[in-house]
């Protein structure tokens, strides 16, 4: 019922929000319940609900972790601007558990949504192009690299 | 070591999740709006990067009347707090000529010296008559005066170190003195909750910065091995210089430093100890002497010891004690005393005559009087406050105790039931503290009596369970307990 809470070393107060017991949990059950919203307002198949989580996932996930950088605070004063929420956590160090965790979810779902589907075009074509962008860019050589200088500094 | 109810964990994530997307989607919907609009400023930089006002105006300016609430009377055990209203769903407000007398419990008034004193308030105004209000000067032009000389003095009485410096503000000393100890090359080595004064400070220096577990010795000599092995980055170079800091009493969890090892780890390793004690001086100890009194350090082992004089003296500045050679030192080098104004007069005076009535030279043995009770009251409120279930953080004897909310929404409503009631609290949230830990911190001063205390404890508990802040179970009540023996026998 109780889980203990150890004060963590990051300093970067806009990550080590990820650090504490919980996050996990959270988010999984967002994703869970974001599907029955999705399954109660649309009255389409439990295939397409996942596809449509799936997609919105990727939507939202891409443009909090690797697009937007810096911190949602001033105090910090902009030693992160040019980071990406994605290269700050864990402070760079890549390979961590919570980045493993991060990897696996969007895998994951691709198969519940791919499954769900039957694999069935166009839904395969979207659900595959959103997990390759999502685990490119979550690869440990992808750290602080901008493609054709997309999302680059001024 | 904080004890979270798993569900709250997963609800404060939920909720601070919504409101975020909230926030964003009415971004999106304001740059829509805003994009029809001319602005006179095209051509200009944007003020702000990125979204880094995005906290600010999205989640801090929903519970702006919780925070910076103007009093209008010394800050004693009970004071007047200004009614405020908003027009503009609190983005700006509004003052009243009305005011309500309410118990304060967020004023670092430890020793009860923030208001008028019978000893001390006769000779500040003695002292303002004959010095005025400000020196109008730096200390090395023409901003030393005999207080100033009398007050570094009375500073190496209290604190216990052969010499000492004095500023005229508290922050400005942690983050103008750090720079001058310690530059390139060097190594601070910092708790991870340590005062913003500080982490600008170790930031304005140059030196590599470093943070171990709070409170936690071992990881400390674990991140020095690690250091000391590997020397300055890129270069491998040894460090030309290891500073440790910690502080007496953490203000946002009032717990008390575990002195003894880290001085123990610092000597072995051939570190500096920089002990920030803002909270603890005049506070704790048996005679007030801080945390060296109470945990039985010497002081001579601690290299600089930092303090303030706004929490238990009832004034402004802080000080810098050390050996002389530092503050000869400190004293030709530092900015704050070469161009800074050195502090006022009166001031000075107040603590002159608070440190006299502490130590009982001002010939009555209130100091004594005031440090028990201050003991007696912390331990006493801590201790009714657990039994009612609250989850308190804080070591015994600390004056300061932080009751956890966690939910974004408790902080609003126990701040704003609470003065309801008539008892003033400060809550604080993210991002002074972690996202998930916000509290509301309560500061026991020696001025409040038990009425004051066991009302607060009313109220407290009223507004607790209102809110749902209640984490632990809490202990029966003994007179049940009684009624059961006697229907024993």
């Amino acid at each position: 019922m109780y889980v203990r809470a150890l004060p963590t070393t990051d300093v970067n107060r806009n990550t080590e929000w990820f650090t504490y017991p919980g996050v996990w949990t959270t988010y999984i059950l967002i994703l869970f319940f974001s599907w029955l919203l999705v399954l109660s307002v649309f009255h389409c198949s439990p295939g397409i609900a996942w596809t449509i989580v799936h997609l919105a996932h990727f939507t939202v996930t891409y443009h909090s972790f690797h697009w937007k950088k810096g911190t949602p605070f001033g105090d910090d004063q902009g030693i992160y601007n040019r980071l990406t929420w994605w290269e700050q956590i864990d402070n760079g160090k890549q390979l961590t558990r919570n980045r493993k965790f991060l990897t696996v979810v969007p895998v994951v779902l691709y198969l519940i949504a791919s499954h769900t589907t039957d694999y069935q075009h166009p839904m395969l074509f979207l659900n595959t192009l959103a997990v390759f962008v999502m685990v490119v860019a979550k690869f440990p050589h992808m750290h602080k690299v901008r493609i054709f200088g997309i999302n680059g500094d001024q | 070591m904080i004890t979270i109810p798993y569900l709250t964990a997963v609800s404060t994530y939920f909720s601070y999740g919504l409101l975020f997307a909230f926030g964003q989607l009415r971004d999106f919907f304001r740059r829509f709006i805003d994009w029809w609009l001319t602005s006179n400023l095209h051509g200009y930089a944007p003020i702000c990067l990125g979204h880094e006002d995005f906290y600010i105006r999205r989640l801090y300016h929903r519970i702006q009347d919780c925070f910076e609430r103007p009093i209008s009377s010394a800050p004693d055990a009970w004071f007047d707090v200004v009614e405020r209203y908003s027009n503009d769903n609190n983005k700006t407000f509004k003052r009243t000529t009305k005011t309500s007398r309410c118990l304060n419990l967020g004023s670092y008034n430890y020793l009860g010296f923030g208001s008028f004193d019978e000893y001390c308030t006769p000779r500040v105004i003695e002292s303002l008559k004959k010095f005025s209000a400000s020196t109008c000067s730096s200390r090395v032009d023409a901003g030393t005066t005999s207080v100033h000389a009398e007050l570094e003095e009375c500073v190496t009485r209290f604190v216990g170190k052969p010499a000492a410096v004095v500023f005229g503000m508290g922050y400005a000393t942690n983050s103008a003195i750090i720079p001058v100890l310690i530059g390139k090359g060097g190594l601070i080595i910092s708790d991870s909750l340590n005062h913003s004064s500080i982490v600008n400070g170790a930031r304005g220096s140059g030196a590599t910065i470093r943070v171990f577990q709070h409170n936690t010795p071992s990881h400390l000599e674990r991140v020095l091995r690690e250091q000391i092995a590997e020397g300055q980055p890129r270069t491998h170079r040894p460090w030309k210089k290891i500073i440790v800091v910690v502080e007496g009493i953490y203000s946002m969890e009032g717990e008390i430093c575990h002195l003894p090892e880290v001085v123990a780890i610092c000597k072995k390793y051939k570190a500096y100890v920089y002990l920030d004690e803002a909270h603890s001086i005049g506070a704790i100890g048996k005679t007030g002497k801080g945390i060296c009194e109470l945990l039985g350090v010497d002081t001579a082992d601690v290299d600089v010891m930092m303090g303030t004089f706004t929490k238990s003296f009832g004034s402004c500045g802080g000080y810098i004690a050390g050996s002389k050679e530092l503050v000869q030192y400190l004293k030709h080098q530092c900015p704050a005393h070469l161009y800074a104004t050195s502090i006022p007069t009166p001031s000075a005076q107040q603590i002159i005559s608070a440190i006299k009535v502490i130590l009982g030279e001002d010939g009555s043995n209130r100091g004594a009087q005031k440090l028990a009770r201050i003991r007696e009251n912390s331990n006493f409120f801590r201790a009714e406050l657990q039994k009612m279930g609250f989850e308190v953080l804080g070591d015994n004897d600390s004056p300061v105790m932080p009751i956890m909310l966690y939910n974004p929404a408790k902080i609003p409503a126990f701040s704003r039931e609470c003065l309801r009631q008539k008892v003033a609290v400060v809550v604080v949230g993210f991002p002074a503290t972690p996202l998930l830990l916000a509290r509301a911190r309560i500061c026991i001063s020696a001025s409040h009596s038990r009425e004051d205390l066991i009302r607060a404890l009313k109220v407290i508990s009223k507004v607790g369970d209102l809110s749902g802040i209640k984490y632990f179970p809490a202990e029966p009540k003994k007179i049940e307990q009684t009624k059961n023996d006697i229907k024993l026998d």
